[in-house]
């Protein structure tokens, strides 16, 4: 029954979305950026509605239009996804319960019973939707034992997350640096070098680079550690490696961004005044050139998270990679639903930040008040 | 400054900032020993564990009533100091050590073992590994016979009889229903002469009288159940199958004589859990660190999911001076590649089976490091028995004729791997393995199709070779095929699944030969045959066969069967060994001659279940035993990959076993 609600109350909001004016959308907008509170508050109820109360009316009233227009889709979208998931993971063959010897009927429904994970993939979903709002909880785990999800997931997100960032990070500073040297000498050496270098980390897979920087700083060169996580040292083939295509991509957009913004009159204008060069390019060139890279920052956020999985395998890294995989190997639905919520809230937050930041850089994007 | 290097300053603060709090959990040095685990272990509680990973860490955290001494792999003193065993082999009295401890100081007592023998056959708690004590009195009655007479006298009664209105019924639909209700399984032998009759019936077709009578017998069927399940729950953990006589002594009743009992009670199901912990309600983490006790040479210092597990020496173990290692680190780590990296550049200090990656399988084996023994283990490939052409034993015999074993050891495994003509493998103590009817014959192969009535004019239709993916198995499965093709003219079809899906194909019958492995539980030939009595769980062929059913039922109640051989005796290949054994505890003038000529008995009986199965059903079509092999550093020491017995003979490390409690490390 909630399960059902859940759904029909999302699929409204998402229909009704586009056609409603913006006092409703900041209205519905702010009630639900502030909605995870009442949840995070637990037993806190009424401070916990307080609270929300006062952030959904200072969001409403200050936070531009498009964020809000974004968050009335966000949490509609969540619910749809868990919805989407779960009825996934039911049709998958196999369930959590099945080991390598087959076990009795009864032993399966004496776990069942103790699971709370029922026949029916809409009864799942709805009991799953309820302890997400009463408890703010993602449930237990069924295949690690006496383990809740937010317990396996909390320690990881901060090692995926400054992995991610770090990864992000790097990619941002060697593309800059690639395609701004790249863009200052067209077609000479530099220039064809640094697109060469671009090519090959767009091509090569990244279990490739990983595998080629692992064997040689770690196992002939000794520099670095080959896996694990015990240490700043150890992070910094796992960022290398998940870095490597996203710097390609930043350096060949820098590229073509500022060739192409050189090319304007403003900083024929510039250069006549007699600005250094250097005062040429980096500030008022670049920052033309920059949009495409932050617009770029959202997908590129999300695709360093999804391709997190292989690099954590492969490096040990205890992020959350492992537990998406495990879990749907497993069929570990509570898993596998709280890493894709984790993963979905995340990307949702990093292109928001992203589309923040764009807005900020060009005037031309502001929002429409 | 510009705008766009202040957001670039800016995301770079964040970098570093959430790289900081993800490493602030702090820097440790590594342990004593450090080795790869395969993965995450799934839980510590022994009655709730399963698999390898799990094993050696409850080995070391908990200690059963006997452990294995690390260089024979024998049954040795643990908790219980001495034993005493009645002359029929019924009746085992522990005498537990006083100075056995749980590590919060409290002694281990009968009660606990007891509490935990009980709680390990609890239905509720769904234990799968609850039938490895089934030869305890009055066990698997508590286990399992209350669900199983509730099914029977409900949902299957109420499937019967709307079968029965379908009279005359065709034998195949009644095998169907049978294996669909798990009736085999369900009636736990209890199920009468009539019913047994019926189950193995393949031809013809089941009259409405006898449909009737079936459910008439299902009834009584579920009646002798439900009572078996009172007076277990009355008397198991309380008078009878294992009670406490004091606090230091244990008594175990067994249903039957089992040589193997006290490898039972060197594996992790048995072991005892803290009653005073547990008693009240167990809480489902109470193996974490900071909460659990346990009464191993090693106690649980630390379980960074995902990261590692990290145990120390435990002082309030009684043989900690024994104990070499301070310290020891299991890494979860699945990936085979990193695994073999972290070992080369000495982070690691061994890699169990099977942690490296196959392919450099010719390289690895030169290292000095490197270590292989023969393993418990086969590589079969399972008949789909119920799916023509897979319902002719002489179409199985052709396939599992055409199969060049050899080859494939030679040059696909290459690791000295044994080519499979049994199925139990070579190794097991006591047990001689009959003459087998499978070798690598293509001529003989076509033959048996041409009499089969398949051949070039009318070829065996193409059939799927189903295996879990993985890169092995398909290498295998394609070699197969390709033999299969070149020696027969038929075409298999190699494809994968992913292991619950190919799981899920193989339990509904869903597949026409799959690949599958079975690993022993313990060292006798028990652990590979019980699996293919007919409707078993793990069996998943439709092959069944009542002669072989009474054969492996009569090697678990060797007494009663030389008391009354009946059915047994039916189409033995060896008769005359039979009655000469069957003579031999007839005329043993001491119980312990008896004792041993039953034992014989034993294996004369799980010799005529082989030979049917190699001779002339071939419900599996065996490939290979396994062959266990990692790498160790030669700092290690207390190693065994070869057990060494007192006397000097040398035995394969056929299970695999490496107690940590026995090894130490030489820097």
């Amino acid at each position: 029954m909630t399960g059902a609600l859940a759904v029909g109350f999302a699929l409204a909001t998402l229909a009704a979305a586009p056609f409603l004016p913006a006092a409703a959308i900041r209205a519905l907008g702010g009630v639900f950026l502030a909605a995870p509170l009442v949840v995070l508050a637990g037993e806190r109820r009424a401070a916990g509605f307080a609270a929300a109360a006062l952030v959904a009316a200072a969001a409403g009233r200050w936070l531009p239009l498009r964020v809000l227009r974004r968050s009335t889709w966000l949490l509609p979208s969540l619910v749809l996804l868990v919805f989407v998931t779960t009825g996934l993971m039911y049709r998958a063959p196999g369930s959590p319960f099945r080991g390598e010897r087959v076990a009795a009927p009864q032993v399966e429904a004496a776990l069942r019973a103790q699971y709370g994970v029922p026949e029916s993939a809409l009864a799942f979903f709805g009991a799953y939707i309820e302890r997400l709002l009463a408890d703010g909880s993602l449930g237990p785990s069924l295949k690690v034992q006496g383990r809740s999800v937010g317990e396996l997931l909390a320690p990881a997100i901060p090692v995926s997350l400054g992995l991610g960032l770090l990864a992000l990070a790097l990619a941002v500073a060697v593309g800059l640096a690639l395609g701004t040297a790249a863009a200052l000498r067209p077609r000479s050496a530099v220039d064809h070098a640094a697109m060469g270098a671009a090519l090959l980390g767009i091509s090569l897979p990244n279990f490739v680079i990983g595998a080629a920087l692992m064997v040689l700083f770690a196992l002939q060169l000794g520099w670095l550690p080959v896996a694990g996580f015990a240490g700043p040292r150890h992070l910094v083939l796992p960022a290398l490696t998940l870095a490597a295509p996203y710097a390609a991509y930043v350096a060949r957009l820098v590229r073509a961004g500022l060739l192409e913004v050189l090319q304007q009159d403003f900083v024929r204008t510039a250069r006549a005044k007699g600005l250094s060069e250097r005062a040429v390019v980096l500030d008022h060139a670049l920052r033309g050139a920059l949009l495409p890279v932050v617009a770029f920052l959202g997908p590129a956020a999300a695709g360093i998270l999804t391709g997190s999985f292989v690099v954590e395998t492969m490096f040990a890294v205890p992020g959350m990679g492992q537990w998406f995989v495990k879990g749907a190997v497993n069929r570990d639905y509570s898993l596998v639903l709280g890493t894709a919520l984790v993963y979905a809230v995340l990307v949702a937050t990093l292109n928001l930040a992203s589309d923040l930041l764009t807005a900020w850089l060009d005037p031309r994007v502001r929002d429409e008040r | 400054m510009s705008r766009p290097l202040v957001a670039l300053a800016l995301v770079l603060c964040a970098a570093f900032a959430a790289a900081g709090w993800a490493l602030r959990a702090g820097v440790q040095g590594r342990a004593e020993l450090v080795f790869v685990n395969g993965s995450e272990p799934r839980s510590l509680d022994p009655a709730l564990l399963t698999g390898a990973p799990e094993g050696r860490l409850a080995d070391a955290l908990f200690e059963g009533l006997t452990t294995r001494e690390p260089s024979t792999l024998q049954p040795a003193p643990g908790v219980a100091r001495a034993w005493r065993i009645s002359d029929d082999g019924l009746r085992y009295e522990f005498e537990l050590r006083p100075e056995a401890r749980w590590s919060d100081g409290r002694p281990v007592t009968a009660h606990d073992f007891v509490f935990a023998w009980r709680r390990l056959q609890d239905p509720a708690l769904g234990a799968e590994y609850a039938y490895i004590l089934h030869a305890v009195r009055h066990a698997e009655a508590f286990n399992t016979h209350a669900a199983s007479a509730e099914a029977l006298a409900g949902p299957v009664r109420e499937a019967l009889a709307s079968l029965r209105r379908r009279a005359p019924l065709p034998a195949a639909d009644w095998q169907r229903f049978a294996a669909e209700q798990r009736l085999g399984e369900r009636l736990h032998g209890a199920g009468g002469d009539f019913l047994a009759a019926l189950l193995s019936r393949r031809g013809g077709a089941l009259g409405a009288q006898e449909l009737a009578r079936a459910e008439a017998e299902l009834a009584a069927a579920a009646a002798r159940l439900r009572r078996s399940a009172d007076t277990a729950r009355r008397h198991f953990g309380v008078d009878e199958g294992v009670f406490a006589r004091s606090d230091r002594t244990l008594v175990v009743e067994l249903r039957a004589p089992t040589p193997y009992f006290l490898e039972l009670t060197s594996f992790y199901p048995s072991y005892p859990v803290p009653r005073h912990l547990l008693e009240a309600g167990a809480r489902p983490d109470w193996f974490l660190p900071g909460r659990l006790v346990s009464n191993g040479p090693f106690r649980l210092a630390e379980w960074r999911v995902g990261e590692r597990v990290r145990l120390v020496r435990s002082d309030s173990y009684w043989g900690r001076d024994a104990v070499r290692l301070a310290s020891v680190d299991a890494l979860p780590i699945e990936n085979a590649t990193t695994a073999l990296n972290l070992y080369l550049a000495g982070d690691v200090d061994w890699l169990p089976s099977p942690s490296y990656p196959v392919d450099l399988v010719d390289d690895l084996r030169l290292r000095p490091d490197f270590y292989s023994s023969a393993g418990m283990v086969i590589y079969y490939y399972r008949f789909n028995c119920a799916r023509p052409p897979f319902d002719d034993p002489r179409v199985r015999q052709a396939l599992a004729l055409a199969v060049d074993r050899e080859a494939i050891v030679r040059d696909v495994l290459r690791l000295g791997q044994i080519p499979a003509y049994h199925v139990v493998p070579p190794g097991l103590p006591g047990y001689a393995p009959p003459p087998s009817a499978l070798r690598f014959d293509p001529e003989r192969a076509r033959a048996l199709l041409a009499e089969a009535g398949y051949g070039p004019e009318r070829p065996l239709p193409a059939f799927g070779l189903l295996y879990n993916t993985a890169e092995i198995h398909k290498q295998l499965a394609e070699v197969v095929a390709d033999q299969l093709r070149r020696h027969l003219g038929i075409e298999a079809r190699a494809y994968n699944q992913e292991w619950q899906a190919y799981q899920a194909s193989m339990l509904a019958g869903d597949y026409d030969l799959a690949r599958a492995g079975w690993i022993g539980d313990y060292l006798d030939p028990n652990t590979f045959l019980d699996l293919w009595v007919s409707g078993g769980g793990n069996n998943q062929t439709g092959w069944g066969d009542a002669r072989y059913d009474a054969w492996i039922r009569a090697a678990a109640d060797p007494d009663g069967f030389a008391r009354a051989p009946g059915e047994a005796l039916r189409g033995l290949r060896e008769p005359e060994a039979m009655r000469a054994l069957l003579g031999r505890s007839a005329a043993a003038g001491s119980p312990a001659s008896r004792r041993e000529a039953l034992g014989a008995l034993r294996m004369q009986l799980f010799r005529e279940a082989e030979a049917l199965l190699v001779q002339e059903a071939f419900p599996i079509l065996p490939v290979y035993f396994y062959v266990v092999s990692g790498l160790v550093k030669p700092s290690v020491g207390g190693f065994y990959a070869e057990l060494v017995a007192a006397d000097g003979t040398r035995r394969p490390n056929l299970q695999d076993l490496h107690p940590l409690r026995g090894l130490r490390v030489r820097r």
